[in-house]
C-alpha cells in the first residue's frame, strides 16, 4: 500500500544539470525535470485560469534562460521553486510532479 | 604513557586546540546516509552532542528506534568517517535511540488513556490459525529486547490466547472507577480478555459487548508511556476491526501469512481492510514458511514457497520475515515463554527479532514523512 501514488513523496531533490532538477521518490524512483519547462507548467492561479483550467502563461514569454533561484519544500506534499524571474506562487505538488512528463 | 604523549597532551589540553571544528565533524558525518530515509544523518538531526577534546572527538547519534536493523553499520560509518578528518587520532560514537511518535491527525481526538503511546501496531490476518498471535507476542517481546518500552493487546474477545502465551508477573489492578493498571508480563504490559474470565465464560462475549470490550482496553487501560503498542486482532475483517480503528490511532499494520494460496485470498481482504480504513500496511510476515531439519541443517519448504513474498510484491508492500516452523515455537507459547525470550538465538527467534526491527524501520519511515523531517528540503540553484 506504500506504493499508492498518494503515499508517495519526493525523499530528495538536487540539481542535476545546468537546467536539470533530479527528484528522488520514497519508493526508490528518480525523474529529471527540466526546470524551464517546469516554469512553462506553472500550477499557481497566475498562470493557469482557476475556473477554465486554461492555460495563461504563453511558453513563449518563459525565456530559455529562466532558472530557479531556490527550490523548498512545502509541508510534507510539495515543492516551491522561486525562478529567476521573480515568479514564486507555483506549487508544485508531489502528486502533479510525479504525473509530469517533461 | 611515554614522555611525548604526555607533552602532546598538555599542548592540546582540555582545550580544542587541534584545530578540528565542529564544522568538520558535521561535514563528516553528513555523508553518511540513513538507508530507509535517504538523507544523511545530521539533516535529519540525529547527530548530538559532539565533544571535541584534543585529537578525540565523541559524538552521539540518536536513532529513530532502537530497534534499527542498520545500527551497527551505521556505527561503523560514523567511526570511519570522523577517522578521516585530520588530526582526529579517536572517535567515540555512541548509538543511542528515541523511537518517535507517529502523527496525530490534529483534528482527531486523543484518547487519553493512548496518549502516552507513541506508536500502535495492529498484527492481523484474515484467516485463523496462522500464526498471528504467536507473532505477535514474539514481536512485542523482540521489540522489549531491544530497550523499547511496549504494551501488548489481545483484541481476540472470542478466542483470547495471549494470556496462555505469557507468563504474568505482576496482576492487573483496579487503579480507581474505570481505570484499569495493566498487568506484567516481563516488563511488557498486557491486557486480554482472558485475564478476566474463565475460558469457558469467553463464548458469553458476542456482538455489542465484544466491541465495548475492545472500547474499553483501549480507553481505560492506563498504558502509559509507550513506544509500542501491539495489538493481537481477532481473525478475519469484522465488527471488532472496524471498532479498533474508530477508537484509535492504529499506525500500521502488519499482515500474518502462511505461504499457502488459500489463507492469501483470506490476507488479501484484511489489506484492502486496511487501505479502507487508511492503515498504512508496514509489511507481511510468513510465518511457518519452511523447517530447519535437525539432520541436515537445509530449509525444507513444507508448503508451497514463496506466498509472503508473492503477496507482498503485489500489493507493494515489503515481507518483513519469513517464520520457520519449529514446535520449541509451539510449546514456548503454551508455556508462556515467549520464543524469542526462551531461545534468542534459534532461527525462528532471530527471523521474529529481524522482522520487528524492520516493522519499527516501516515506522520511522511512516513518520518522519509525515513529520516532514523528510520533506523540509531546501535547493539553491548554482548556475
Ligand atoms: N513458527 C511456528 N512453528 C511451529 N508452530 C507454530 C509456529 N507459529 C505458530 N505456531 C503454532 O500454530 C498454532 C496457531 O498459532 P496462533 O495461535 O499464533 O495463530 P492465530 O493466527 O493467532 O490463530 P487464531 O486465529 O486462532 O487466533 C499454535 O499452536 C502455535 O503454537
Ligand atoms: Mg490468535
Ligand atoms: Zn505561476
Amino acid at each position: 500500500m506504500t506504493s499508492t501514488a498518494e503515499n508517495i513523496r519526493v525523499s530528495a531533490i538536487e540539481q542535476a544539470g545546468p537546467r536539470t532538477l533530479a527528484v528522488t521518490w520514497s519508493d526508490g524512483r528518480t525523474d529529471q525535470f527540466d526546470v524551464v519547462k517546469l516554469r512553462r507548467s506553472c500550477p499557481c492561479a497566475s498562470c493557469i485560469d482557476e475556473w477554465t483550467r486554461e492555460q495563461r502563461l504563453k511558453p513563449d514569454d518563459v525565456p530559455e534562460t529562466i532558472r530557479p533561484l531556490r527550490i523548498e519544500s512545502v509541508g510534507a506534499y510539495a515543492l516551491k521553486i522561486h525562478f529567476s524571474d521573480g515568479h514564486s506562487t507555483g506549487i508544485y505538488t508531489f502528486q502533479m510532479l510525479r504525473g509530469l512528463n517533461l | 604513557m611515554g614522555l611525548f604523549s604526555s607533552v602532546k597532551d598538555k599542548l592540546s589540553g582540555g582545550s580544542n586546540r587541534s584545530g578540528i571544528t565542529e564544522e568538520q565533524v558535521k561535514e563528516a558525518l553528513a555523508k553518511v546516509q540513513d538507508p530507509d530515509l535517504h538523507q544523511d544523518i545530521v539533516a535529519l538531526g540525529f547527530v548530538r552532542n559532539i565533544v571535541i577534546k584534543g585529537d578525540k572527538v565523541s559524538v552521539e547519534v540518536n536513532l529513530t528506534t532502537p530497534a534499527c536493523p542498520v545500527k551497527e553499520q551505521l556505527k561503523a560509518q560514523c567511526e570511519s568517517e570522523l577517522r578521516a578528518i585530520p588530526g582526529v587520532a579517536h572517535v567515540e560514537v555512541t548509538m543511542t535511540a528515541t523511537t518517535r511518535a507517529a502523527q496525530r491527525d490534529n483534528n482527531a481526538a486523543v484518547v487519553p488513556a493512548l496518549a502516552g503511546v507513541k506508536n500502535i501496531i495492529a498484527v492481523a490476518s484474515g484467516k485463523g490459525g496462522v500464526g498471528k498471535s504467536t507473532s505477535a507476542v514474539n514481536l512485542a517481546y523482540a521489540l522489549a529486547r531491544t530497550g523499547s518500552k511496549v504494551g501488548l493487546l489481545d483484541a481476540d474477545v472470542y478466542g483470547p490466547s495471549i494470556p496462555r502465551m505469557v507468563r504474568i508477573t505482576q496482576l492487573a489492578e483496579e487503579g480507581g472507577p474505570n481505570v484499569i493498571i495493566p498487568p506484567l508480563a516481563d516488563g511488557i504490559k498486557v491486557i486480554s480478555v482472558g485475564m478476566f474470565t474463565q475460558a469457558s465464560d469467553a463464548t458469553i462475549l458476542r456482538g455489542p459487548m465484544a466491541g465495548s470490550v475492545i472500547k474499553q482496553f483501549l480507553t481505560q487501560v492506563q498504558w502509559g508511556e509507550l513506544d509500542y503498542l501491539v495489538i493481537d486482532y481477532p481473525p478475519g475483517t469484522g465488527d471488532i476491526q472496524l471498532t479498533i480503528s474508530q477508537t484509535a490511532p492504529v499506525t500500521g499494520a502488519v499482515i500474518v501469512t502462511t505461504p499457502q494460496e488459500v489463507s492469501l485470498i483470506d490476507v488479501r481482504k484484511a489489506m484492502s481492510m486496511f487501505k479502507t480504513l487508511k492503515v498504512p500496511v508496514l509489511g507481511v510476515i510468513e510465518t511457518m514458511s519452511y523447517f530447519v531439519c535437525d539432520g541436515c541443517d537445509k530449509k525444507h519448504q513444507i508448503f508451497r514457497s514463496g506466498g509472503g513474498e508473492r503477496l507482498a510484491r503485489e500489493s507493494g508492500v515489503s515481507l518483513l520475515g519469513a517464520i520457520p516452523i519449529d514446535p520449541r515455537v509451539a510449546v514456548g507459547g503454551d508455556e508462556g515463554r515467549p520464543h524469542v525470550a526462551a531461545f534468542p538465538e534459534a532461527p525462528a527467534s532471530q527471523a521474529y527479532i529481524a522482522a520487528a526491527g524492520a516493522a519499527a524501520q516501516q515506522l520511522s519511515i511512516l513518520n518522519a514523512q509525515a513529520s516532514g523531517i523528510l520533506n523540509q528540503f531546501a535547493l539553491e540553484w548554482k548556475n
